[in-house]
């Protein structure tokens, strides 16, 4: 959504920072103001599992390519491999900024969050040295191969093989639900190796590229209209040795440590997250205070204040728990709850939002984008819709449950 | 694209939704703090198990007064008091972990009552009053109690209609005031020294430290849902009290700022009763067996303990982010990002222990319904924090005015 003018009523002023932050903190919110892209006069996706057109595309690159050029991207990873060197401070501190600014999202989400640390941890130095610096500049686009039509919530039922053959290994099999594939240079696959061991130890993870002969991309049409995710058909797909990461075998192990990057593990991508939410709460409470119903402001109406005010909660509370998650000595009695249940609590809030923004809408809710009346282009029927892409993507809402079940509070195992 | 982008009509303007309470990364925690929480952790398993909250549950007077001095020789109810007065000084943070421990165990007795009476002698006393009644309160040798509420039902600073008036010298022990009205629901009334209560003196508020040996003065006890706080009536019929019993800065803003402490402080000992009745639904979802299987291991067992673990943690961090703001730089001083986070942290603690105790009795099954199983000394404690200080609703009436500026 594009940027607006903001209420000074209860500004934030956010924490105490040292001298060198808050300098740093003002360079880069001077530095957003001046160059945040003006609102094109196309449709931008609301996230990035819906870029569908070369248009929203470039646009996307571009902004990530500058920031990235600007000096604001990859606090997270070592200068040798093309980041600016670990401080994990700054990069919460742009992420904050990026989100209080209501500026453009990476396009390369998938790359930044969970294919770098991934890589960063079992890669090779080669694999390190070629692959990072040009996904922290967007000049090559990653996208994630690991759902299958029969192995969705059982993702260790995948059936697509990667073979191993002189110099490399062949592909044969096919993947759904893939994010930016049609744009992505490299897809991180997970693919079984050995049909004759156990269905985790059979399984291997590649860095696979997609530019490869027999390598079909169909795009896959969402509920709103939108694209943005494919189905991939692998049909004896060719890839060099060094596409695997770690060893044969250790794909599962590896596997998970993306999804937990995927669900929520990095604090700073959190509080990013926190900070878009924050800014999503805040165009619904314009809304509540411009929309009347009846001749009466629908904020005079106790029913929806309550919902409001339920929801601002629930926001700061997930604001404040990115913040205590990094403090081990108020995490002591259920420590990783709160990464854990990061994924189950940011989607399920953006769903009740949307859904709020609807109620509130009333009559007006049922017009679509591309309806001239549409209150707020129809941004809020289709973020409800786009919504579940959250609670059900990188693991539906029901499976996370089981796992913050089992591995916080120790629950015995769903059969 | 199926649908065509539509380039009319800009996105309603935003407000800020931000709480601007200036809170450390860290929310002030420090090794110390953890060493304070665990010390009181232990201090509860070993002192307080619910067997001994059975046993004082039915018990004439309610709370283990061997246990209420040893906590105070500990330091825990001169905690938040100056050391100038007997007390140790501490910050609020540790305040609240003390009392998350001691909602953990569900501990019988006057401690959060005597913590909040002696706050608000702290903050609206003199000089002369402070050194009459904060020594004692400190030290466990007087139990403070204070009178939130008034016949009515509001949970509001202001429902006060009590009134106080101006006595001359009547017996020669110097001018006075003459009490009239009601408190309610006055936590440990029948136990305690002295009762800090607000009275209306013309059109403003004044908070005065009753002891409760004062002549007349009526204090009758109620039957509480929750028999581990026990609370009394107090009657103030032409009640004669020195002009001393008057706090000389206890007005309506101090008595404002007390509730938003007490918001914060009962939202602590609230959360640490919901994690407990979490944690005792867990274990026995891991040990009953039903269908050759524990029950845990059935989703529809296993998915409301997440959301109950859910909201224990939301309230975790609101509870640690309310703390924090009121440990923050503004002092004395309740700015109003203090006061939202305080509300916050009420409302979610509040809606935690109902969710986890209503949960808790479910899923103990036909166990969970008895008076054998411990579920519902927290489904009582639920319903009297709730009761206490505002519950969810009250709050986010509240939060929405501040949300949508009326």
């Amino acid at each position: 959504m594009e940027s607006r003018q903001s209420s000074q009523s209860l500004q934030s002023t956010g924490s105490p920072e040292s001298a060198e932050h808050r300098q740093f903190r003002a360079g880069v919110r001077a530095w957003i103001a001046d160059n945040k892209p003006a609102q094109p006069d196309f449709m931008l996706p609301q996230s990035f599992l819906e870029v569908e057109t070369e248009a929203q595309f470039d646009y996307l690159r571009r902004w990530q390519k500058q920031l990235y050029e600007a000096g604001y991207l990859g606090f997270d990873v070592p200068r040798e491999y093309g980041g600016q060197g670990v401080d994990s401070a700054r990069q919460s501190i742009v992420q904050q900024e990026l989100g209080r600014a209501g500026a453009p999202f990476f396009v390369n989400q998938i790359a930044l969050q969970w294919v770098a640390p991934t890589i960063l941890t079992y890669g090779t130095e080669e694999q390190k040295k070629r692959l990072i610096q040009p996904l922290l500049s967007a000049d090559e686009i990653w996208c994630q191969g690991f759902s299958e039509p029969g192995a969705g919530s059982d993702l260790a039922s995948l059936q697509t093989r990667a073979n191993a053959v002189e110099g490399g290994y062949r592909v044969t099999g096919h993947k759904v639900w893939t994010t930016l594939a049609h744009f992505a240079r490299w897809m991180i696959l997970l693919a079984r190796t050995d049909p004759e061991a156990d269905r985790y130890g059979g399984l291997s993870y590649f860095l696979f590229p997609m530019d490869t002969d027999g390598v079909v991309i169909q795009p896959l049409v969402k509920m709103t209209g939108e694209g943005g995710f494919n189905q991939v058909l692998f049909e004896d797909a060719f890839m060099p040795s060094d596409s695997l990461l770690g060893a044969e075998g250790q794909g599962w192990k590896i596997a998970m440590t993306t999804l937990t990057f995927e669900r929520g593990a990095a604090q700073s991508q959190n509080r990013e997250r926190a900070a878009a939410d924050a800014r999503a709460l805040s165009e619904l409470v314009a809304l509540v205070r411009s929309t009347m119903r009846d001749g009466r402001p629908v904020g005079d109406d106790a029913l929806f204040r309550d919902r409001l005010a339920a929801l601002w909660i629930e926001l700061e509370a997930i604001r404040l728990g990115a913040r205590r998650a990094s403090v081990a000595g108020l995490t002591a009695d259920h420590p990783h709850a709160l990464a854990m249940m990061h994924k189950v609590e940011f989607s399920e809030f953006r769903q009740r939002l949307n859904r709020l923004a609807c109620e509130v809408l009333g009559p007006e809710a049922m017009l679509w984008l591309g309806d001239a009346n549409a209150p707020d282009r129809a941004e809020w029927p289709r973020g409800l819709m786009n919504s579940y892409g959250f609670t059900i993507g990188g693991g539906t809402s029901e499976i996370q449950r089981n796992i913050v079940g089992e591995r916080v509070l120790g629950l015995p195992k769903s059969k | 694209m199926t649908a065509p982008p539509s380039t009319s009509n800009p996105v309603s303007a935003p407000v800020s939704v931000e709480v601007p309470a200036k809170i450390p990364d860290d929310f002030g925690f420090t090794d110390d703090h953890a060493l304070l929480r665990d010390t009181a952790r232990r201090m509860m398993v070993d002192r307080c198990p619910l067997s001994e909250v059975r046993r004082l549950a039915g018990d004439p007077v309610g709370f283990d007064p061997d246990l209420y001095r040893e906590l105070a020789e500990l330091g825990w109810t001169g905690l938040l008091i100056d050391e100038k007065y007997g007390g140790a000084g501490l910050d609020t943070l540790s305040m609240a972990l003390i009392l998350e421990q001691t909602g953990r165990a569900l501990l019988p007795g006057p401690l959060w009552s005597t913590i909040m009476a002696a706050l608000a002698i702290d903050s609206a006393g003199s000089e002369e009053q402070k050194q009459r009644f904060l020594p004692a309160l400190a030290r466990g040798e007087a139990i403070g109690a204070l009178a939130w509420s008034e016949p009515g039902g509001s949970w509001q600073p202001d429902g006060v209609n009590a009134t106080a008036g101006k006595s001359p010298d009547s017996d020669g022990d110097g001018a006075g005031y003459l009490l009239d009205g009601v408190k309610t629901h006055v936590l440990w009334a029948d136990r305690a020294d002295v009762v800090v209560a607000p009275f209306v003196i013309g059109d403003e508020l004044s908070l005065f430290a009753i002891e409760t040996a004062t002549t007349g003065l009526a204090i009758e006890s109620e039957n509480s849902v929750d028999p581990t706080r026990r609370t009394a009536r107090v009657v103030f019929d032409r009640v004669r009290v020195p002009e001393k019993a008057r706090l000389s800065a206890g007005h309506a803003g101090s008595w404002r700022a007390l509730h938003v402490r007490g918001y914060a402080l009962l939202a602590a000992e609230t959360l640490g009763a919901a994690d407990a009745i979490l944690a005792l639904t867990r274990d026995y979802a891991c040990e009953r067996i039903q269908f050759n299987r524990p029950i845990g291991a059935f989703q529809a067992v296993k998915h409301p303990l997440v959301n109950v673990l859910i909201a224990v943690e939301r309230a975790r961090s609101l509870v640690a982010g309310a703390v924090a703001g009121l440990d923050g730089p503004s002092g004395a001083e309740i700015s109003p990002a203090v006061e939202i986070s305080a509300r916050m942290a009420k409302a979610q603690a509040t809606e935690a222990l109902n969710f986890a105790a209503d949960r808790g009795i479910q899923l103990h099954g036909g166990f969970g319904f008895t008076w054998d199983c411990d579920a519902h000394w927290f489904f009582k404690r639920a319903l009297w924090s709730a009761a206490t200080l505002g519950d969810a609703i009250h709050h986010r009436r509240h939060l929405a005015a501040y949300l949508l500026g009326r």
